[in-house]
């Protein structure tokens, strides 16, 4: 296809690299954004997409047909968090490019539509409540615990809400956010004794991820894309010793004041 | 029993929960936390039978896998929408708190032990998801090859 002139060359990898920067932060694959990224280019009609995504970088190479180079490269700030609203809306999109290129004037604007869209608020704090609360019963946890973990659920909701309108970063918001849980929960306990502040915790740490961070960089290393994995895990790590750090002292201040065993 | 239908019926309703939470579409939350469900019960049921740490994991991993990437094929969607979920209830939530429980209470050895436990389950996760990603890379043909 030869239809691309020059201002449509200009805009292609901008909006790829768009593209990336939206996929990476809905929690997809780093193949899955290596290889959409390298179809709808080619769909658009370069002869070649050299692409490099790591979880805090895009870089993509295009050449088009007359032999002309395009680089460019895109610093990621995602925070790991899971949207599949936002990732099935760009699988249609790129779907679509690949099987029929729209102008790109209309790829532009499709994709700022996915990232100005949002999924709904209340199924983000439903959600969180029954996930939580089921985990805690899951891991042996009774009823009431099962209930206490989703009350703490609600808090975690709305304290990652307000700590990313923040510039805080995710280390320091998990710390945050561990500590304050822990030191609820262990209230908690305190005011109702048929809770049992373990179960709770367990049940609110699925929340807060990083086993299923750990389980993602671990694949990514299996599968062959061994820097991501790296740095993935690495990541995980960090945040899994900050949740036990705000955890432990929670545990400890409880401790002290004699609340907890 | 009693214990096993409690552990299947949380999977479900905490899977439901989380792909809520992860804004998934209406129309496949069932389907996701009967992925989950499913997951679980051969978790279970390997774990009987085996008698053994690593496998189970391992087993009922590329169970989820398989269940997403047919569930994909069908519906025409990404297969992480469905595996994202499933696995869920197979993450080491426990063991990771456990782990950290010990180590606030100066038990190091418990600590390490279910640390280690931690880890191997994230790995044999890992490698049931990777096995079936490569079976299927292996009935597609390389990209630009006719």
């Amino acid at each position: 296809m030869n239809a691309l002139c020059e201002d449509n060359k200009k805009k292609l990898v901008p909006c790829l690299l768009e593209m990336g920067d939206l996929l990476l932060d809905c929690g997809a694959e780093i193949s899955r954004v290596e290889d959409t990224l390298q179809r709808v280019g080619q769909a658009y009609g370069a002869v070649r997409i050299d692409v490099f995504a790591i979880p805090s970088l895009i870089v993509l190479n295009a050449v088009f047909p007359d032999q002309s180079v395009e680089t460019q490269s895109r610093r990621i700030r995602s925070n790991g968090s899971i949207d599949f609203y936002r990732l099935e809306k760009l699988n249609a999109v790129s779907r679509r490019c690949c099987a029929d290129p729209m102008p790109i004037g209309e790829l532009e604007e499709a994709l700022r539509k996915v990232s100005a869209g949002q999924k709904p608020g209340w199924r983000f704090l439903l959600g969180s409540m029954i996930g939580a609360g089921a985990f805690a019963v899951f891991f042996g946890g009774t009823v009431w615990d099962g209930l206490g973990a989703a009350a703490a659920a609600l808090f975690i909701c709305f304290l990652q809400k307000a700590l990313g309108r923040t510039e805080l970063n995710q280390v320091a918001a998990n710390l945050l956010i561990s500590l304050t849980a822990g030191l609820l929960v262990g209230g908690l306990t305190v005011l109702f004794p048929v809770l049992h502040m373990d179960m709770i915790l367990i049940g609110d740490i699925m929340l807060l991820i990083p086993g299923l961070a750990m389980t993602n960089a671990i694949r990514n290393m299996l599968i062959g894309d061994t820097v991501s994995g790296v740095v993935r895990l690495a990541e995980s790590l960090i945040w899994a010793i900050a949740l036990a750090g705000g955890f432990m002292v929670a545990m400890l201040l409880l401790q002290r004041l004699g609340v907890a065993a | 029993m009693k214990h096993e239908i409690i552990l299947l019926i949380t999977a479900f309703v905490s899977v439901f929960g989380f792909s809520l939470l992860y804004g998934l579409r209406r129309r496949y939350l069932f389907a996701a936390a009967l992925g989950g469900l499913l997951t679980v019960a051969v978790y279970i049921l390997s774990d009987h039978l085996l008698q053994e740490n690593f496998l189970p994991y391992l087993i009922a991993s590329a169970f989820a896998a398989l269940f997403a990437e047919l569930l994909a094929h069908l519906l025409k969607c990404p297969a992480i929408l469905f595996l994202t979920p499933s696995i869920l209830p197979l993450v080491p939530g426990g063991s990771l708190y456990y782990t950290m429980s010990h180590a606030v209470h100066g038990e190091m050895q418990a600590a390490m032990e279910s640390g280690q436990t931690t880890a191997e389950a994230a790995l044999s996760i890992a490698a049931g998801i990777s096995i079936v990603l490569a079976a299927r890379q292996l009935g597609t043909k390389k990209k630009g090859t006719a």
